[in-house]
């Protein structure tokens, strides 16, 4: 029996599959799940998510979030989630450039500084899948 | 007696009062459609999230006493009430039972809380306690006419903030709840602080944490709030849209009926002025033999 998954977003529920692997990237380092993974919850930060059925690779852009594993059962709560397909390279790209810029210009110490940099964490993820 | 062409212009004006009704019933619909496939949508995530959160608070409180701040209850002295209502009237009673609500609220606590402060989401709720000189302490506009889960945020988080410092005890939110396209039920939720059920032993297989719990909790338990108003927001709009289907419907309901009580008044109007004319030509004809 394969692992089951389930990507779920506040706004929707993006995708629900069985595969034999999943790839994350924890807030402690990237993480691989397959089965007979122990109970585990951890933070996502954003990046790519993989899932591996069969050698064959799907990939996500996630803008962070958490993942539980339990029973074979893998629960990913994304922020967003969206499939290389359905990613929008321009806007990704320009959210990109901008925040790099306004980052630049902001010290550690500025509120928005975390702000920006998280964002331009999930624009890189999205361009990351995107290739 | 009126005339019969005022019946007929009455007829007239009820006819068309009746398109409008019945159009916004339709279009009440297909909203409503929408409004439902997102509640829906947003459901996985919420549910997952709550017992994610569960779990860990309640492990944490089984061992060392609830394990955020955000969690921790306090004698409560001042709360806040965050009242959803819609931007549009035309809804039967779906702003006015709130309104209600909120004031039976104030005046049932009005000994158990030093202060209770009123924010409003939505024009209708904003008008109703203007009206009423309470006190709004902020009124969030625009947040019905783009629905996101962006605004959601901003407001749990000016909550969570609020609570955090101690200007604020406890936060409540006030919302139709939506049950089916013809039930709302008026829900008043604690929002702050997050109640996550009674403590209880560690079950199960222990989880492993990644960072540590109480790191983990610091993201969770804001996440979980921004679900909850998310929610409320999702509900409300649902039933505000059911709420106007029925009242809409049952309006197209009453004029169907009103013209048929005024059409008969017109026949019965029409049939005696012609029995009239009649008579009167019959005894015309009749005094002239």
């Amino acid at each position: 029996m394969a692992l089951k998954v389930e990507i779920v977003t506040p706004e929707k529920r993006v995708a629900v599959v069985e595969c034999d692997e999943v790839r994350a990237p924890g807030v402690q380092g990237g993480f691989g799940v397959r089965r007979g993974h122990t109970a585990f919850l951890s933070a996502l930060e954003p990046g790519r998510l993989t899932l591996v059925q069969g050698g064959q690779e799907t990939h996500y852009a996630i803008g962070g979030g958490f993942l539980q594993v339990a029973d074979d059962r893998v629960m990913v709560l994304a922020d967003t989630a969206e499939a290389r397909e359905d990613i929008d390279v321009e806007r990704a790209r320009r959210a990109f450039h901008e925040s790099t810029e306004r980052l630049r210009s902001l010290t550690e110490q500025d509120q928005n500084h975390a702000m920006e940099a998280a964002r331009v964490k999930r624009a890189a993820a999205r361009l990351g899948v995107a290739g | 007696m009126p005339s019969l062409r005022d019946i007929r212009r009455r007829i007239g004006s009820v006819k068309s009062t009746q398109q409008i009704t019945k159009a916004m019933k339709m279009v009440a619909a297909a909203k409503l459609r929408r409004a439902q496939d997102a509640i829906t949508r947003a459901r996985p995530y919420a549910s997952l999230l709550e017992q994610a959160l569960t779990r860990i608070a309640q492990r944490a409180s089984a061992e060392e006493g609830a394990g955020h701040p955000l969690l921790q209850a306090r004698p409560a002295r001042v709360v806040e009430l965050v009242v959803i209502t819609s931007d549009r009237g035309l809804a039967g009673g779906f702003n006015s039972n709130i309104g209600r609500r909120v004031q039976r609220f104030l005046v049932e606590n009005a000994d158990r809380y030093e202060k209770v402060l009123v924010s409003t989401i939505g024009k209708k709720g904003r008008d109703f306690f203007r009206a009423r000189q309470v006190a709004i302490r902020k009124d969030f506009t625009g947040v019905h006419a783009r629905l996101s889960f962006e605004k959601a945020q901003e407001i749990a988080r000016e909550y969570a903030e609020r609570f955090l410092s101690g200007e604020i005890d406890g936060v409540f939110l006030v919302f139709n709840e939506f049950k089916s396209a013809i039930s709302q039920k008026v829900t008043l939720k604690q929002l702050l602080p997050v109640d996550t059920g009674p403590a209880e032993e560690a079950a199960g297989v222990d989880f492993l944490f990644e960072p540590a719990r109480d790191r983990l909790l610091r993201d969770l338990v804001p996440r979980h709030l921004e679900i909850q108003v998310w929610r409320a927001l999702l509900d409300s709009a649902a039933s505000e849209h059911g709420a106007r289907m029925t009242a809409m419907e049952s309006a197209t309901k009453n004029a169907t009926e009103m013209i048929g009580a005024l059409s008969l008044q017109y026949n019965r109007a029409r049939q005696a002025y012609i029995t009239k004319e009649l008579s009167e030509i019959v005894s015309g004809a009749e005094s002239l033999k």
